[in-house]
């Protein structure tokens, strides 16, 4: 899985969760919380699907990796079990 | 056997109407006290709204796409007899849309200069009711939720009954706006401010949190609510609702956690006995709450159950948050952003994550000493985390 492939299902599991969002006028280095009024819940919303879609564990203390789409693409790749 | 109408219950004192957008019943099929029986959207967003009575559906009055205002007969049921008399206690916030004991239906072109020998019209609000045709449910039911209708009021009717356009934003905007003209007008609100250390909290959260699977976690908003709804249900005064000149206490606590709606505005629908649910238990709750006014399928129910409001910024918020109460509600509790900031501890200024607590209340019910017992109960309840 290459990191464009995360970017897209990051965008999918993000539009799930919160499907009231404009994702067309997305802006993947912006952070969620200032694009779009994501509150502690949505952000445990969005952290819970990345966790449960990719099979990593989310430490409380790397929630902050999951500001803006990009920076959670990062972290994804960077986590992901070999061979995925 | 008998047959009764189903009407489309305010879901509170700031709804004048709603398009049904789908029927979730159809004729000949059985419905439970507490099912959906049709979806409506509303300018809280799509709403299911709940059967008050077990029963039959006979038949659909409304179609769907159709505005309605508040009290229009959607469709009729055959119910047991008698069956209605124990109806819908936990909708006590509706500005009467269905009454107990069905009256019987006034004829549908009532003009509303007789209407207006009951509903309380200012000689401008009747003139002009008059011109636009508003019909005599909408009047009756607008005027169960305000004492004088003005000529606004009227206004603001005739655009919801003709349907006129405007976007959701601005129902929703309009929605609020009437809300909080309400409480300002009626309620004479007081004000305290208790700033505590979240220190307790913050560490005993994080140690919970720790070993579990993100999806087992908690979050700070749960652990402000149950301490609310506790310390709510262990006072007096704060829990319940100011109806027709009077306190009526709720025995249980129903906390509405106010859930901000992208685009502009909020709503406050209910965690339902949320003083006696454990902290897993009321987390499921609140997640599903938010994740269904993200989705669009609040519960008719859940806007009309709350008896008292829990409020926040979030972590972008500001210090200190001064609510407005959300009638007839008589108390509402905003938590400003968690902060560290210096704290005086033991004689020594230390560091530490500090929360400000507002509380909103109603002085017809309590006073200022009330309040700071209140609040002071909460900062207790946040001060020993394990015990919540």
């Amino acid at each position: 899985m290459d990191i464009r492939d995360i970017r897209t299902r990051l965008l999918e599991l993000l539009t799930t969760i919160a499907p009231d969002i404009d994702a067309a006028h997305l802006n993947p280095q912006r952070a969620l919380r200032d694009q779009f009024d994501f509150d502690s819940m949505d952000a445990l919303h969005f952290a819970t699907a990345v966790s449960e879609a990719f099979g990593i564990d989310i430490p409380e203390r790397d929630y902050a990796s999951l500001a803006s789409l990009e920076s959670a693409a990062q972290f994804v790749l960077s986590h992901l079990p070999a061979g995925a | 056997m008998m047959r009764i109408e189903f009407r489309l219950p305010s879901l509170g004192a700031d709804m004048e109407s709603a398009t049904l957008t789908q029927w979730l019943k159809q004729p000949g099929e059985h419905i439970r006290r507490g099912e959906p029986i049709a979806s409506v959207e509303t300018s809280k967003g799509l709403i299911d709204i709940e059967s008050y009575d077990d029963g039959e559906i006979v038949d659909l009055v409304a179609a769907p796409g159709t505005l309605l205002p508040v009290g229009a007969v959607m469709a009729h049921l055959q119910v047991e007899d008698g069956a209605r008399a124990a109806a819908s206690p936990e909708a006590p916030a509706a500005s009467a849309p269905a009454p107990a004991a069905p009256a019987p239906a006034p004829a549908a072109a009532e003009p509303a200069a007789a209407v207006a020998a009951r509903v309380r019209l200012s000689p401008a609000a009747r003139r002009r009711a008059q011109e636009l045709g508003i019909s005599h449910e909408t009047l009756a039911h607008a005027a169960a939720a305000a004492e004088v209708l003005h000529i606004e009021d009227i206004e603001r009717l005739a655009h919801a009954q003709a349907g006129a356009p405007g976007d959701a934003r601005a129902a929703m905007r309009q929605a609020i706006g009437a809300a909080m003209a309400r409480a300002k007008r009626e309620i004479p609100h007081y004000y305290l401010g208790h700033t505590l250390d979240f220190g307790p909290a913050q560490a005993w959260l994080a140690q919970y949190n720790e070993p579990r699977p993100v999806s087992g976690r908690l979050i700070e908003s749960v652990l402000i609510v149950k301490a609310v709804a506790l310390a709510a249900w262990r006072s007096e005064g704060f829990n319940g609702y100011f109806r027709n000149g009077r306190f009526e206490p709720s025995a249980g606590v129903h906390a509405g956690a106010a859930i901000a709606v992208r685009g502009g505005g909020l709503v406050a629908p209910a965690l339902i006995d949320a003083h006696s649910k454990d902290l897993p238990t009321l987390m499921r709750e609140f997640s599903d709450l938010v994740s269904r006014v993200r989705t669009g399928h609040m519960r008719s129910g859940e806007f009309t159950a709350a008896t008292i409001t829990v409020t926040s910024l979030g972590a972008d918020g500001v210090d200190v948050l001064y609510p407005i109460i959300n009638p007839p509600q008589v108390a509402i509790v905003g938590t400003g952003a968690l902060r560290d900031a210096p704290w005086a501890l033991e004689g020594q200024v230390v560091i530490r994550p500090t929360l400000t607590l507002a509380l909103a209340a109603d002085h017809r019910v309590t006073d200022g000493r009330a309040g700071a017992r209140f609040l002071r109960t909460i900062a207790e309840l946040l001060a020993h985390p394990q015990e919540l």
